[in-house]
């Protein structure tokens, strides 16, 4: 109950937001209405009318419900530059993105826990300590400028993937790559971390007092109770990888929502900046309260 | 230093390297970076050690520049950050019960919240200045070391001497300055070390959409420009996309080293794993 | 059935377990008794591989045909032949599987032939329980699952590692019962001695590593160390003296040559300090025979003027909904010590704490020293907390570490702003306190002291500030048992030396009939009886107290 409050209260704070901050605007929610030359040619006339068309003069709350009614009905405005609706080229775009942060998103995940769950297992050998500096390094990456050097690796120098545009199964493979790369490394430290704790704690001792075996006891009574905080961690993930997503697919020119904001934010067009921003915040709220909605799955105290 | 491990030590040794480099950029003039002074797309050679850009603009500058502005502005953030988390926490672990829970709730909040998005939104409309850039930064960082800094205080809190303390009517600068600094002192340094590798890797993002500072150069602006030119299909990325991305994996994998080590050290349960 | 030969455990080559032989028979039931670091939870785990690697195990352990020590192969061992009800078990079960699931898992592993309804009955508990989450028990129901589970794989030998530690004494009293009850042959590791004796066939005593005694069950005890352990276990009649043994035992791989518990034995001779004894007929003791111990003295209570007053208190925690105190009146008088008894959750901690000032009550008054203490806030609650000195329950978090003993005494004059020479109040406050008056003394830390010179310390902190109420909370629970009547005879001497009023919060009904002038017992936040100690033990009004003195 508490957890669906919070949510509404996420919701209700992105649109505000998303309502306040083009208000805050150096020159005025005016920049929603037009290019930057476009305006510089109006006169002061013409600016009042405009305003007075759009209600700028009236009380905030008033324009706040307008906005209100505006994001309900899919009617976020028109970009300013192609003079298409906001919606029509957020809708394009949303399955692209969609597409790639969930499939970034189950991979890390998977990948994750594995290689944490491995590293804490190994920790005293040769190999634990390899990924656990490995994971440091990635964790650091920039994931534009890993993107980078793997379209000079696979695309110019091998010329093995395409390195931009979507439709195949291999245009997924070097931005999803650089996504899961750059997103694996603190998942990897967090399950390593938690796995190694709860490997001390005292219901593993107990068991491996009471004879059961190493692997089992590794199956059955570590696992579940160490994903209990890396639960918490893939929230945190979910936002990280979609942040990701709007550099990646602009250097891998990937036709989702990220390049649409890219594209707007180059040119200034502001409704679509807006548009964008409100779909891709929306779009990580929602898949939280997915995640969100699994855990009394692996927590029986959370049950009740 | 030694309890750090080999880890943090090349932590260490790393970021002093980068501090160096940033504060001889510090020292540069204004026009480092910024002014014409080769030929647009000049190779390495004599005065430019990076080559120049497609204006003509020394790499080396832009890059020495740009690690005064990255380590500036992290070091400058995560300080903020630490001191606001540390209020905030500690008003949400002892104090009154409407504050705590008003906080945890906004904190709660915030998680679900990304970052990096609302990062670049605010950025887009608000201005791309420094002190600006820093204020998003701080607003959009404090949840989560504050919610890792209340469970610290909680538990310094409940504390044996911490208690006795209280008993003997100890006023409350004691307490904070006698045993809380104590307690909570050594959960600060991996607090603030993340906060600085998030606000730079962060900044860097957002320089690299084109969204920086115009008037200052920065690893990410030159990775943008990299970008626009779509220098990578060149041999010039070597000069000019690898330095700028390897100062910024550099610097935040320094601070991930250290912070690290100081994790691993505060963790008892890393200490004993049955076989 | 289990017979121990000449085995030891060494941890980074310094013994914590020397040569120690012992035997349990078939269907026999042995308790292993000793105080913390004495080795007996080193040898109770080496039995089963349960040591980190660091331990080395020489000797042999045979049960059976099996060889227990230096083993690497547990399958069919573990659990099967030998199985343990580790330290702490009731912290112990798995959170996110249900108990029938666990004792299944045990019954597979282990290829026992009973049904996990079965098991649960044997223990007490009924079937229902299968189906229940560990959290949705309470502390000695879980505790009765973790002992199913150890008899699930039918072991020949159980190992059962301080079983009752952490219960209240009730509680105790029935787990004790029910593992006397199963007719199996048992190894109880325990440091409570007088609790253990009546369910044991036979008693064997560790001191610092080494086997003190071994006697069968209606011998009577011999060796001078546990003839310390049993006056050291307050009785709940107060003909009996409570005594303690001067002293602590030897840190690991600090023992002298000689027999180990020399330097703190009275009848210790020349020999005894050279010669270690070789255990013979059960006895490793060159001079045995009856040592007189310290007790703690009785008092005729003299009744000063009242140092605290609480009236009606009542308390509810807001947070989790529960009342904790129910409207409690107490009365603490200058010169008398009153025993504040109760189990977990009845509300001592809470009204403790509430004569401190460090929690609010919903409702009542708090007077000290004949102000009001309830209703102050800030400076003035402040000043009138520095009448009130306190002694914490855990001496080994109630001290900075990174503080020394002179700072650490210091710090409630120092925070009083107390003018002065305040090493001199420091060493007199030490001196009280039972500890040395040393100026090398005041410059060691915390964790160069013993449990019980910590405590000492603790007390001398609260003597500093020269307080009218002393308010001890627990503090003799986490001490070894042989120093707890030490820190009874300090307090007894500050409150008829000083005039000091002293509230002793205990959960041990034995520890308040020997040290205190009045006793009040809490139940679930409320007084269930109260009354001079000497009355409230010869004849308990309340079924209650019947049922604790028992």
């Amino acid at each position: 109950m508490r957890r669906i409050l919070e949510y509404g209260a996420v919701v209700v704070i992105a649109l505000l937001l998303n309502f306040l901050l083009p208000r805050a605007l150096p020159g005025g929610p005016m920049k929603l209405f037009g290019s930057p030359e476009a305006l510089s040619r109006l006169t002061e006339a013409e600016r009042a009318q405009i305003a007075q068309q759009y209600g700028f003069g009236r009380p905030l709350p008033e324009q706040f419900a307008d906005y209100l009614t505006g994001v309900f009905t899919l009617d976020l405005g028109t970009s300013l530059s192609d003079g298409r609706p906001v919606a029509e080229a957020i809708g394009e775009a949303l399955p692209w993105t969609l597409l790639l942060v969930g499939t970034s998103i189950v991979i890390t995940c998977v990948l994750g826990v594995a290689l944490g769950v491995l590293g804490a297992l190994r920790r005293r050998r040769g190999g634990g300590a390899g990924l656990l500096g490995t994971a440091i390094v990635l964790d650091s990456l920039p994931a534009f400028w890993l993107g980078m050097l793997l379209i000079v690796v696979f695309g110019v120098q091998l010329n093995v993937l395409p390195t931009y545009g979507a439709g195949t199964l291999a245009h997924l493979v070097l931005p999803v790559t650089t996504l899961v790369v750059t997103g694996l490394g603190y998942f990897f430290l967090y399950t390593r971390s938690s796995m190694l704790t709860v490997l001390t704690s005292e219901p593993v001792q107990h068991a491996h007092a009471r004879g059961v075996p190493y692997g089992r006891l590794v199956r059955r009574h570590a696992l579940r109770p160490a994903l209990l905080p890396v639960h918490t961690i893939v929230l945190m993930e979910i936002g990280f990888l979609a942040g990701g997503s709007i550099v990646i697919e602009t250097v891998f020119a990937y036709p989702g929502l990220g390049r649409l904001t890219f594209g707007a934010i180059s040119a200034r067009d502001y409704p679509l900046m807006q548009g964008a921003f409100l779909v891709l915040t929306l779009m990580v709220v929602a898949m939280n309260a997915i995640a969100d909605a699994t855990y009394p799955l692996l927590d029986p105290r959370a049950r009740q | 230093m030694r309890a750090l491990g080999r880890q943090g030590r090349t932590g260490l040794a790393l970021l002093a390297v980068i501090t160096a480099a940033a504060v001889y950029g510090l020292l540069l003039p204004d026009s480092a970076g910024t002014a014409r002074i080769g030929e647009p797309y000049a190779p390495p050679g004599p005065g430019l050690p990076l080559g120049a850009d497609d204006l003509g603009r020394s790499l080396l500058d832009q890059l020495l520049v740009g690690a005064a502005t990255s380590l500036g502005l992290g070091f400058l953030v995560a300080l903020v950050v630490t001191a606001l988390a540390a209020v905030i926490g500690g008003a949400a672990a002892i104090g009154p019960r409407w504050l705590s829970s008003l906080i945890m709730r906004s904190i709660d909040v915030m998680l679900i919240l990304p970052e990096l998005i609302l990062f670049i939104l605010a950025a887009a409309f608000l201005g791309q200045s420094f002190g600006i850039r820093v204020a998003i930064l701080v607003v959009l960082m404090w949840p989560v070391p504050a919610r890792v800094l209340r469970a610290g205080m909680l538990t310094a809190w409940s504390r044996g001497h911490l208690e006795v303390a209280r008993a003997m009517g100890a006023p409350r600068w004691w307490l904070l300055l006698r045993h809380g600094s104590y307690l909570i002192g050594p959960l600060l340094i991996p607090v603030f070390v993340r906060a600085a590798m998030r606000a730079i890797l962060y900044d860097a993002t957002l320089s690299f959409l084109g969204l920086g500072d115009p008037t200052a150069p920065s690893w990410g602006t030159t990775l943008y420009w990299v970008q626009v030119n779509g220098v990578f299909l060149s041999e010039a990325w070597v000069w000019w996309a690898l330095p700028p991305g390897l100062a910024i994996t550099l610097s935040v994998l320094a601070l991930a080293l250290i912070g690290t080590a100081v994790e691993e050290r505060l963790n008892p349960a890393l200490k004993e794993v049955p076989a | 059935m289990l017979s121990i030969t000449g085995m030891s455990v060494c941890y980074d080559g310094l013994p914590a377990v020397d040569r120690v032989s012992l035997d349990v028979g078939d269907g026999e039931i042995v308790a292993l008794v000793g105080e913390s670091g004495c080795g007996k939870t080193s040898l109770a785990r080496a039995l089963l591989g349960l040591l980190p690697g660091s331990a080395e195990v020489t000797g042999s352990a045979m049960l059976g045909d099996d060889d227990l020590a230096r083993r690497t192969d547990w399958a069919g061992v573990r659990g099967r032949k030998i199985a343990i009800v580790p330290q702490g078990a009731m912290t112990g079960l798995s959170p996110v599987h249900k108990v029938g699931a666990q004792i299944e898992e045990m019954l597979t592993l282990h290829g026992g032939r009973a049904r996990p309804g079965e098991l649960l009955d044997r223990v007490g508990l009924g079937a229902e329980h299968l189906t229940c989450h560990p959290h949705e028990l309470s502390g000695g129901q879980r505790q009765r699952v973790a002992i199913a589970l150890a008899l699930a794989g039918e072991p020949s030998l159980l190992v059962a590692d301080e079983p009752t530690t952490g219960l209240d004494a009730i509680v105790q009293r029935q787990v004790l019962a029910l593992l006397a009850s199963l007719g199996i042959g048992m190894l109880i590791v325990s440091h409570d001695l007088a609790a253990l004796a009546p369910h044991a066939d036979r008693v064997a005593v560790m001191y610092a590593g080494r086997l003190a005694e071994d006697r069968p069950k209606g011998a009577p005890p011999r060796h001078p160390y546990t003839l310390g352990l049993l006056t050291a276990t307050p009785a709940t009649d107060r003909s009996i003296p409570w005594g303690s043994v001067p002293g602590s035992a030897p840190p690991l791989g600090q023992a002298r040559p000689g027999c180990r518990f020399a330097p703190r034995c009275p009848l210790a001779l020349d020999p005894c300090h050279d010669v270690d004894p070789p255990l013979v007929d059960g006895l490793a003791c060159h001079h045995p025979g009856a040592p007189v111990y310290p007790v703690v003295p009785r008092s005729t209570p003299s009744a000063g003027t009242a140092a605290a007053t609480l009236t009606g208190i009542r308390h509810t925690y807001r947070r989790r909904g529960v009342q904790a105190l129910k409207g409690v009146d107490l009365e603490v008088r200058s010169g008398e010590i009153v025993g504040l008894v109760g189990e977990s959750g009845s509300g001592k901690s809470t009204l403790a704490r509430i004569a401190l000032g460090l929690i609010k009550p919903t409702a009542g008054r708090v007077v000290v020293d004949g102000e009001e203490l309830t209703g102050r806030t800030g400076k003035a609650l402040r000043l009138l907390q520095r009448r009130i000195g306190f002694v914490h329950q855990d001496p080994y978090d109630s001290l900075h570490p990174g503080m020394r003993v002179g700072a650490l005494v210091a710090e409630p004059l120092v925070v009083a702003g107390t003018p002065g020479d305040r090493e001199e109040k420091v060493l007199a406050a030490l001196e009280a306190a039972g500890l040395p008056c040393e100026r090398e003394f005041l410059r060691r830390f915390p964790g160069q002291l013993s449990g019980g010179q910590r405590q000492r310390v603790s007390i001398a902190r609260a003597l500093a500030g020269e307080p009218v109420l002393l308010i001890a909370d627990e503090a003799t629970s986490m001490l070894d048992v042989s120093t707890r009547a030490g820190i009874a005879t300090t307090l007894r001497s500050l409150a008829s030396g000083r005039g000091l009023a002293v509230v002793f919060v205990t959960h041990d009904l034995g520890e308040a009939v020997q040290a205190c002038d009045r006793i009040v017992v809490l139940r679930s936040g409320e007084i269930v009886e109260h009354g001079p100690a000497a009355d409230l033990a010869a004849a308990p009004a309340h079924p209650y107290t019947q049922e604790l003195l028992k």
